[in-house]
């Protein structure tokens, strides 16, 4: 029997006037998670958040926490803490002081609260700049004295409101890599609101996509790369090549799709999608193996053309021209693999198993 | 090939800048600016403060200020006039501040009404309210006739309780914008970090809105230390600085005496500037950055909302009753006493006289100060001239300076040849152009400020030489600075009293000083219609302004830098 959820989304609904800002949300999310909300901005995935928190109040649906109703409970009395896009840091409080608010607000010790100061601050590595004020602080110390502050209370969920989107394009990954950690060390369950899919996938374990208020998809960072559910998100988490084609179903486990490239042989087919109907296949530009023009004999193999490249370091990127068709394609580790030029003839293997959506 | 464009860009930049900034106003046009400034705000002052040391044979001397200070009744003056200071910011303080909280963050049907209340005393003149509680609450006011009783007005509650209601719309305002500049995300994570209304209010809005709140009480102190009218209407047997030195003018001619006073009511309004400027500069917190996340609204529990909401509404009464009250006395034979309605009041030719002639020295000192201080503001941000600092500075002292002092000052150094002004219309117009100059010469500095330097030198790349740049660029992005000082000065010119009351001369009244005339003859009466007609002057010409600035699309309402 599985750990029943830590917090659950149960048909959550906003309404701004005539604009609805998340609609029918429902989602489970377990102990020690880092969940992600991601979404282009105005998808819902802050009001979300926000309705997490307790600093708005959902028009319909429930929000249960361990079992709890607390929906109606406000902010102060819910058992999660959130970091502000711009942290929020009170200016006139030194660090020490805005890290140890909430401990003082409910009048704990004062050993009790220097020494857990001293642990946080450990934690987030800034023992030295407890007495120092938010605005003598650059972006990152900032940010994680925000860490530092919301964790002070031990919450059951913390909440980070695009936590990384003022920091310049190196802290970033720093800091992504920095809370994961905190994560890790604490198990501490997190619920990441980002516009950004590259800092959801690389930090998340699953994530909530969004958009116009809805779920598109809901899943763990592989899943969404490999079977993402629209073309949409497929595009938003990288490259991809989508093949168009009509589904012939063979034996059980084996189908055909006759694609403008030619027939593609694929081991499974979806479920849902029968013989003669229109399919969508999602290629991966890594998932497809480029070879000499030569290179022998087999299933899925087509000959194409080396429109252009492009040089990253990692992977060369080539554009094949298939006769009408352009494909793109990813070669990693360029030195040790055959390089082509432009206009070079090559062999396409195109993989088995790509991902079908319905076209 | 033009010559121009053979030279390298950095020079050519350095040329752009210095035809735009230097070039741009002649020094003629600057040395002028400085001469009047100086005759009009420094010269009086320091007429002022050489009097007060003037022995008979020329010499300096310190035997007025001995005379000032052995003087149990000056003494008593003093202490008076800083009681009532302190007692009346206390008290505008604390309705400013649960006002621009319930305004700011109380249930939303309260806030639209409460603000608009709230600042209906800033068109009325400063002792409206002295005139209203007079008749509410006077020898034979309405309190008197209907509860046949009296209440002691007189002294000391009903000269609080006159400066509470015309000081405490400025300060609210004050108040209102620290309070609503503060980041509401601050609020939402004190919130989510457990705190509740009190500590929310003690740990985070109090303390962040302190140095905003600061700045309010020092304007408030030195309003009411300085305030004029409402002493001397309801002070009674207490005496006060400012009402003390119009004595020693009217009554004996002492102006030495006069001075020293004048002297001892500008120190603390020479060093509440002072703080202003200089030590609560960059003090506040503008706390705003990015659009702020919605968040629901937060209630406002009913012991705290009790404690806000009963003083706010006694004081919205309080304004609604007093201009009930002038509204009635207006068009009553002698309201409370004798109430058949009437007109007659209102075809008051003296009065009537005295209006014209407030509404026209009013719109001179208004076009003339905003013209002076978005000049100045220009000169101050946009050219390299010496003097910039002492400039700013003398347009501030001749704001920050009482009434009555400037008033003095103007007495002292236009009351014989080469300047004799006394007695006509033109002293008061400088006058109130030297007092509310200052406000034109801010919004207009913080205005050029916003407006980046390259939009101009954009504007002389493209081929446009310095008076075009200056016409189709500076000025159409100027007219909301230039709107504000000259709104400002309008009004003020229209309802100040205080050194107003100083300059003027028999037949050539300002609707201010008549009024208050009238008020203290017990002319009710005609000091209410005259009130009435004033304040709807002021609104008529605001209105006018708006309805130009639809119109033309100038958007002078947005002055509020």
């Amino acid at each position: 029997m599985p750990e029943p959820a830590l917090l659950s989304l149960d048909g959550l609904t906003k309404r701004y006037g005539a604009v609805i800002a998340v609609e029918g949300v429902c989602a489970a999310i377990q102990r020690g998670e880092l969940v992600s909300f991601v979404g282009p901005s105005g998808c819902g995935k802050t009001t979300l958040l926000r309705l997490i928190g307790g600093f708005l109040r959902p028009d319909t649906g429930r929000i249960v926490l361990e079992g709890e109703d607390i929906t109606a409970t406000p902010p102060n009395r819910r058992p999660t803490a959130m970091v502000f896009q711009n942290y929020a840091l009170f200016p006139h409080l030194t660090v020490a002081e805005n890290i140890s608010y909430a401990l003082t607000i409910r009048r704990r010790p004062k050993a009790e609260v220097a020494r857990r100061v001293e642990e946080l601050l450990t934690l987030v590595q800034l023992q030295d700049l407890g007495p120092r004020f938010p605005a003598q602080l650059s972006g990152g110390q900032q940010q994680r004295v925000a860490l530092a502050r919301s964790l002070s209370l031990q919450p059951k969920v913390l909440l980070l409101d695009e936590p990384l989107s003022n920091l310049d394009a190196d802290l970033r990954v720093q800091m992504r890599a920095e809370i994961k950690r905190l994560q890790r060390e604490l198990h501490q369950t997190v619920v990441f609101v980002t516009h950004d899919q590259e800092e959801a996938m690389s930090i998340s374990d699953r994530i909530m996509v969004m958009d116009r208020g809805r779920i598109l998809q809901w899943g763990t960072p592989s899943e969404i790369y490999e079977r993402p559910a629209t073309p949409f998100i497929a595009r938003s988490v990288g490259a991809v090549n989508f093949l168009e084609g009509v589904l012939t179903n063979g034996t059980p486990g084996r189908a055909t799709v006759s694609t403008p490239l030619g027939i593609l042989a694929i081991r499974s087919a979806v479920g849902g999608v029968r013989s003669g109907e229109r399919v969508c296949l999602v290629v991966r530009p890594e998932a497809i193996r480029l070879g000499p023009p030569d290179n022998g004999t087999g299933p899925n193999r087509v000959r194409g053309r080396i429109e252009s490249s492009m040089y990253t370091g990692a992977l060369i990127r080539y554009s094949v021209g298939v006769g009408a068709a352009r494909l793109t394609v990813d070669l990693y580790d360029p030195r040790h693999t055959a390089i082509f030029r432009e206009g070079d003839q090559v062999m396409l293997i195109l993989p088995e198993d790509p991902h079908l959506l319905p076209a | 090939m033009p010559t121009e464009l053979l030279l390298d860009r950095p020079a050519r930049l350095r040329d752009l800048r210095a035809r735009v900034r230097v070039g741009a106003l002649p020094t003629a046009l600057t040395l002028l600016l400085v001469a009047w400034l100086l005759t009009f705000i420094a010269v009086p002052v320091v007429l002022v403060l050489a009097r007060s040391v003037a022995a008979k044979d020329g010499g300096i001397t310190l035997a007025h200020f001995a005379a000032f200070f052995g003087k149990a009744y000056f003494l008593r003056s003093l202490t008076n006039t800083l009681i009532l200071g302190t007692s009346v910011t206390a008290l505008v303080m604390g309705l400013g501040f649960a006002l621009a909280y319930l305004v700011t963050r109380g249930p939303r049907v309260l806030r639209w009404p409460l603000r608009a209340l709230t600042v209906a005393p800033l068109v009325a003149p400063p002792y409206l309210f002295g005139l209203a509680l007079i008749i509410l609450g006077g020898r034979r006011g309405f309190i008197a006739q209907l509860l046949n009783t009296q209440i002691p007005l007189y002294g000391w509650p009903g000269v609080i309780v006159s400066q509470v209601l015309s000081f405490l719309p400025l300060a609210f305002l004050m108040i209102e914008n620290v309070l609503e500049s503060l980041d509401p995300n601050l609020e939402d994570s004190a919130c989510d970090l457990g705190a509740g209304e009190m500590d929310l209010l003690r740990t985070i809005i109090v303390p962040l809105a302190a140095p905003g709140v600061l700045k309010a009480a020092l304007l408030t102190f030195g309003l009411a230390i300085a305030d004029f009218g409402n002493p001397a209407l309801l002070g009674g047997d207490l005496s006060f600085l400012a009402p003390d030195a119009f004595l020693m003018i009217t009554g004996e001619w002492n102006t030495e005496m006069a001075s020293v006073i004048s002297v001892v009511l500008l120190v603390p309004s020479l060093a509440i500037f002072l703080a202003q400027h200089y030590w609560l500069k960059g003090k506040t917190y503008t706390t705003v950055s990015g659009s702020p996340a919605a968040s629901e609204e937060r209630r406002i529990g009913p012991w705290l909302l009790i404690a806000l909401v009963v003083p706010c509404l006694a004081y919205v009464a309080a304004v609604v009753a007093s201009y009930g009250v002038i509204i009635l006395g207006a068009f009553t034979k002698l309201v409370g006493i004798d109430n058949t309605p009437t007109l007659e009041h209102l075809v008051r030719d003296v009065g009537l006289d005295a209006i014209w002639t407030s509404v026209k020295v009013s719109l001179v000192a208004g076009v003339v100060a905003a013209l002076l201080g978005t000049g100045l503001a220009y000169l101050c941000t946009r050219t390299e001239i010496r003097l910039r600092g002492f400039l700013e500075f003398i347009t501030l002292i001749g704001f920050a300076l009482p009434g009555t002092v400037m008033g003095i000052g103007y007495l002292l150094a236009f009351n014989r040849p080469p300047l004799l002004l006394t007695g006509t219309v033109g002293i008061l117009a400088l006058n109130m152009i030297a007092r509310f100059l200052a406000v034109g010469v801010e919004a207009g500095v913080s205005k050029l400020h916003q407006i980046d330097v390259s939009l101009e030198e954009a504007s002389a790349d493209l081929g446009a030489g310095v008076l075009t740049t200056l016409r189709r660029i500076v000025l159409p992005l100027m007219s909301s600075a230039f709107a504000a000082g000259f709104l400002f000065t309008f009004m003020q010119s229209m309802i100040s009293l205080s050194a107003a009351i100083f300059l003027v001369a028999p037949g050539r009244l300002l609707a201010s000083v008549y009024i208050f005339n009238r008020a203290r003859e017990g002319d009710m009466g005609i000091a209410c219609a005259m009130s009435v007609i004033l304040i709807a002057s002021v609104a008529v010409c605001l209105w006018g302004l708006s309805l130009l600035a639809r119109r033309t699309g100038l958007r002078i309402f947005a002055a509020r830098t």
